[in-house]
């Protein structure tokens, strides 16, 4: 596949950097837009930033942003709320099984999604269209209608008659259950983003590749992968996020006891039924969201270095 | 996954050479500037020699374009590592589930068996492909690359759809058939109009205002000289903190306390304090308390479109659109003319996710501290969840959920044309 | 060659055959030891899943764990924030052990469907239990001739809680009937403050603490038995009587001055937070219905005593005598139908455990076994709403939380969003609030 040329742009020059009238210098108005988005989307999470840092009187007292006016009065800041959701029985296991579950809960469909993705783009098979297009349109299933029957299935299987549709796996409360679950939940967003994006990689590339002599196999793993990297970071990224926040899931496949609860059940009965704990709720909201924001910055370079000019911005 | 990926500003620094030369860089790009993906052949091959290591059971290096199963070796070595597979995993699964062992080495195993059992899954359902008569070969391989997600679609999806089909047309106990008696409640109790009315409209706002802010500010960012990382992680946050985001985020806004009950905590009423007026009830300010909470919708889901499109835009080549400007062309122009007609197959793909997902919304109404029916402020989602699990009512939580069902195939019809005339003009 | 690769795909064919097979039959053996009897083998563990604040559950299984003697499983009291979510999941889904529910209308709806177990068929002695509890409460759980449910813990919902230092500062005295509440109510309002602080927020169940009001008036103005017609819906919804009764507490919450804040703020007041301004200094109001389980969900101040910063009398009787109260029924799903749960229950409501329940101050927990004595408990507070319990159950006036009664539709819908529309809209909707609450019951 090497050898055949592919059209590609020849002698590109990163004009980007000379050309005269540069938007990405100038642009005050882009600059100022920019900011005022950004200053707006920030306000409730620097709301639950301010108030996961203040003792339970004061935020009940006075609005989160008082504490902006005297930011170094040191009666006004507590770690108090960090510490307590931090020593709740059980953290720590529970942050493991948080990973044991989203780990492979990310990892599984999208390696699954993105074959499929590939054989949607680039493979030809009866029923392609309707099939893609049904896989789609999955994404309407509201994850609360399907509880229900999967457990069942879980704990009983299926049995029409004396059919057995799908066999008793004993699956309720196992690892493997949930990530199944949460693999299939996720799959349709997954073929649904992969195939676009695999979809519109140059025909020519796969083409070549083909003329090579390469099988679907090779063409896959070896071009398609690496190429698909910003798309697949993107995905990953939503991916453990969901997982990782998750409560229904974690908590209708795994149960809430205390050696398989994740970090989200954990910290969700710490809070009780009344949720009259804003300090703790918002302290349990930044701790569960620190792991997804680490993938996120980590992966982010994936998508953006793969596709910008990147390295020579001159 | 992502982790094994090559990096292809290292690409041909290390990894196996395979047997045929490898080519050279075209002259004038220099390595690692990759513009789009088609635009670079450079990468394109060194990824392709200094690819990701096989699949554990894979032997030495052979050259890629035979075929694998004809060798000897790789059948045993493909024996035994179906085999291993078979007495491991059952062992392994045994150890995750017993609650002493210890949580480190759990969580160390379930990554293993998670992880690698789906790589050797295909790589062992391609490699007993290879072994099939050559004329069903490749027929069969396209289902061998779908056929796990469809399976496990089916299993954990369609199942769950047809048996929400069939409770939908039974009693509230699903103990009886009652034919369309769901459906006509669905369609005549005042609640429920209420719901489809208030629904159309998320389904129409919320994807407009999310995908018209994520595009624009996706446009924007990537002309930022620095920042462009800091600003757009700050617009993703909100699809993070969903945790709290579901319940507490918006009370910090929204919050009301009469007169008596201590100082408003919600930052509007503070606000409108501070300009010398009563606080409001802002939930229960018919109709535009709808509007209050698709805003909650809008500042989670923007991230998502902005990660998603400015992907999209990053993988137009650069070239296209300094042209374009050479040629005079406006940022304006350069945006609707160029950018808005390239990406537009991503554009679909966020806008479909974004009107299915407002169609599925309940959380953010379920959440609020008031009481949806009476305020006006019910969506369909909502009323489905509380069917199905506050009020008992098992066959007409399953009605609404078919309706929606139903809903969302006009989308499904326009991403199927969008779909047929992608694969056209390829 | 090609004879090699065809016996590999065959062999390997066999391998896959076999992972599904050896799957298989681990997951019959799970549950296939049950063989010919009613029930299942013992497990070793009890799940009982419920609705409790995480310090109730911690305070509970302490009392089982110190209390439940010598016995061949462990409990695991699971509290659960999605209580109502979980619920039905488990039992639908049969991963349901033990659950305890606070609707006995939910009790039935799962009866209905099959999900859950009998006692009968768990081997328990109803009539005993009948004993233990009274016949009132053992016929809430009662469906198509058979119980479902053992009553557990029960509260008292018909209380009025006052700050009672300032209280009798100001000279008040406790009222006896509802007249004197009244005359009260006005005394307060001429000296200068409002009597009523009300607060009917409760995220997506807001509405619930309006209907436990209305339900403490009809029992009053209309009696027990019409009480009972009116969750057997044998009168209608909009029936005078409840129309009298709706009135009747329209005139508490929409008398000028009566209600801190005002009706129409009711909805937006969090059920939790609506007795704080209570404790103000001077009190900024100075009466809150509410029943004993606030002081364990909602804890008033830290420095409040009771007995000294608050008090509670009984809601005063109007043209009838009633006593209304909640509690909650443990119900075992399809996966709990083994020897040590039904062990577990006969124990759980045993004398010693819910002795020890009650001892905890802020478990709030009033048991509904009637050999349990006033000594079991942490304070007056819970020992005299377990003494007016224990009285109304004994002469027939205790009636059951009327919303956890009745149909999903209306008890935990319609009647909810008909009070807050009720508050919001004002005095003159009542007809039409009771009309629509009316076409909503189920035929």
């Amino acid at each position: 596949m090497s050898a055949t040329p592919i059209p590609a742009p020849v002698a590109v020059e990163d004009r980007r950097s000379t050309a005269p009238g540069d938007v990405r210098k100038g642009g005050w108005f882009i600059r100022i837009t920019i900011v005022v988005i950004v200053i707006l989307w920030s306000i409730p999470t620097l709301g639950v930033l301010i108030t996961s840092f203040r003792a339970e009187e004061l935020v009940n007292t006075s609005g989160w942003w008082t504490a902006l006016a005297h930011p170094f009065r040191a009666a006004e800041w507590t770690l108090e709320n960090y510490r307590e959701a931090i020593t709740a029985a059980g953290f720590g296991s529970a942050f493991m099984n948080s990973l044991a579950v989203t780990i492979p809960s990310t990892v599984i469909p999208i390696t699954i999604a993105s074959f499929a993705a590939y054989a949607f783009s680039w493979m030809e098979f009866k029923g392609r269209f309707v099939l893609f297009v049904a896989v789609v349109g999955l994404l309407v299933v509201p994850l609360q209608m399907a509880l229900i029957p999967i457990l069942r299935m879980f704990t009983q299987g299926i049995i029409i008659g004396t059919w057995i549709v799908f066999p008793d796996l004993d699956l309720n409360q196992s690892f493997l259950g949930i990530w199944l679950a949460h693999a299939a939940f996720g799959l349709p967003l997954a073929i649904y983003l992969l195939r676009n994006y695999i979809g519109s990689l140059p025909s020519s590339i796969i083409e070549s590749a083909r003329i090579d002599g390469a099988d679907h196999f090779t063409i896959f793993w070896r071009l398609i992968v690496p190429l698909s990297v910003p798309a697949l970071a993107a995905f990953a990224i939503f991916q453990f996020m969901w997982v990782w926040n998750d409560l229904l899931v974690a908590y209708v496949f795994l149960g809430g006891s205390q050696e398989n609860r994740v970090l989200t059940v954990a910290l969700r009965n710490l809070v009780g039924t009344t949720g009259e704990n804003w300090q703790i709720l918002t302290a349990a909201a930044f701790i569960s969201m620190a792991l997804p924001l680490i993938v996120f910055f980590s992966l982010q370079r994936y998508f953006i270095r793969g596709l910008t000019a990147g390295s020579v911005k001159g | 996954m992502i982790g094994d990926s090559p990096d292809p500003a290292l690409a041909g620094s290390g990894g196996r050479t395979g047997e045929r030369p490898r080519q050279r860089p075209l002259p004038g790009v220099a390595p690692g500037s990759r513009r789009g993906e088609g635009w670079n052949v450079v990468e394109t091959t060194e990824v392709r020699t200094s690819g990701p290591e096989p699949p554990p059971g894979e032997g030495e290096p052979t050259p890629p374009d035979e075929r694998a199963g004809r060798s000897p070796r790789r059948l045993v070595a493909l024996a035994i590592g179906a085999a291993a597979a078979v007495i491991l995993f059952p062992l392994a699964f045994a150890y995750l589930r017993d609650p002493d062992a210890n949580r480190v080495g759990v969580v160390a195993l379930a990554i293993v068996v998670g992880v690698g059992g789906v790589f050797l899954l295909f790589w062992v359902l391609n490699r007993t492909v290879d072994f099939l008569p050559a004329r069903f070969r490749e027929t069969i391989r396209p289902y061998v690359f779908v056929g796990p997600a469809l399976v496990l679609l089916l299993v954990f999806l369609v199942y769950p759809v047809f048996n929400t089909i069939f409770i939908s047309l039974r009693n509230s106990s699903s103990t009886e058939f009652v034919g369309l008696d769901n459906y006509r409640f669905v369609f005549t109790d005042s609640g429920m109009l209420r719901s489809i009315r208030n629904t159309a409209g998320w389904l129409v706002l919320v994807p407009i205002v999310a995908v018209s802010t994520g595009l624009a500010f996706a446009v924007m960012a990537d002309r930022l000289i620095r920042g462009e990382a800091v600003a757009k992680s700050l617009i993703f946050l909100p699809l993070a903190i969903s945790f709290a985001g579901a319940s507490i985020t918006w009370q910090l806004i929204y919050s009301y306390r009469p007169q008596g009950f201590g100082s408003n905590v919600g930052l509007l009423n503070g606000i409108v304090l501070g300009l010398g007026q009563d606080p409001v009830r802002w939930l229960e300010l018919q109709p535009w308390n709808n509007l209050f909470l698709m805003v909650i919708m809008v500042w989670m889901q923007t991230g998502f479109a902005m990660v998603v499109l400015s992907a999209a835009i990053k993988s137009i080549p650069d070239e296209i659109i300094e042209a374009a400007r050479i040629d005079g062309a406006s940022e304006l122009q350069v945006f609707w003319r160029i950018i808005v007609p390239t990406i537009i197959p991503t554009i679909v793909v966020v806008t479909t996710y974004m009107i299915i997902n407002s169609m599925k919304v309940f959380d953010i109404v379920f959440v609020q501290p008031a009481n949806a029916e009476a305020n006006g402020t019910v969506v369909m989602a909502e009323r489905m969840i509380r069917w199905f699990f506050q009020l008992n009512h098992n066959g007409r939580g399953a009605a609404v959920a078919v309706v929606l069902f139903i809903a969302v195939i006009p989308v499904m019809i326009w991403n199927m044309r969008r779909f047929r005339e992608e694969e056209a003009i390829r | 060659m090609r004879r090699t690769r065809m016996a590999l795909a065959a062999l390997m064919a066999l391998f896959l055959i076999g992972a599904a097979c050896t799957t298989d039959e681990g997951g019959d053996g799970g549950d296939g030891g049950g063989g010919g009897v009613n029930q299942e083998e013992n497990t070793g563990t009890v799940n009982v899943l419920n609705a409790m604040e995480p310090h109730e559950a911690e305070a509970v299984q302490a009392a089982v764990d110190e209390n439940i003697g010598d016995v061949d499983y462990t409990v695991e009291i699971e509290a659960s924030a999605d209580f109502e979510e979980q619920f039905p999941i488990r039992a639908e889904g049969g991963t349901l052990d033990v659950a305890l529910v606070p609707q006995p209308g939910t009790v039935a709806a799962e009866a209905e469907a099959g999900t859950i177990v009998s006692l009968e068929d768990m081997g328990i002695d109803v009539g005993q239990l009948e004993e233990t509890v009274g016949e009132y409460l053992m016929s809430l759980v009662e469906f198509e001739g058979e119980h479902w449910g053992v009553p557990t813990n029960v509260n008292l919902k018909s209380m009025i809680w006052y700050p009672k230092d300032d209280f009798d500062a100001a000279g008040y005295t406790v009222p006896e009937t509802y007249d004197d509440l009244i005359a009260l109510s006005d005394q307060i309002v001429e000296d200068g403050g409002t009597p009523w602080c009300v607060g009917f927020e409760s995220g997506s169940a807001t509405g619930w603490p309006a209907t436990d009001w209305m339900e403490d008036i009809m029992l009053r103005t209309a009696g027990p038995d019409v009480y009972d017609q009116w969750v057997a819906h044998e009168i209608p919804f909009n029936d005078p009587a409840v129309v009298t009764a709706a009135e009747t507490f329209g005139e508490v919450m929409f008398t000028d001055g009566y209600v801190l804040g005002g009706a129409a703020d009711t909805p937006s007041i969090a059920f939790g937070a609506a007795p704080l301004p209570m404790f103000d200094d001077p009190p900024k109001c100075w009466l809150h219905r509410q029943a004993s389980f606030i002081i364990g969900a909602a804890p008033f101040p830290e420095d409040a005593e009771s007995g000294v910063d608050y008090d509670w009398f009984p809601f005063p009787p109007i043209d009838q005598e009633g006593t209304l109260l909640a509690g909650e029924f443990a119900v075992v799903g399809t996966n709990g139908n083994r020897p040590e749960v039904t062990d577990f229950l006969e124990k759980f409501l045993s004398e010693p455990v819910q002795c020890a329940q009650g001892g905890d101050p802020l478990s709030s927990r009033v048991s509904p076994n009637l050999e349990v004595g006033p000594d079991c408990y942490a304070n007056e507070i819970l020992a005299d709403s377990a003494a007016v319990l224990t009285e109304a159950l004994a002469n027939g006036t205790g009636r059951f939380d009327a919303s956890d009664l009745m149909p999903g539709e209306v008890g935990a819908g319609s009647f909810w969003t008909g009070m807050v529309r009720y508050m919001q809209q004002g005095p003159d909707s009542v007809q039409g609030v009771l009309d629509d609450i009316e076409a909503s019951w189920p035929a």
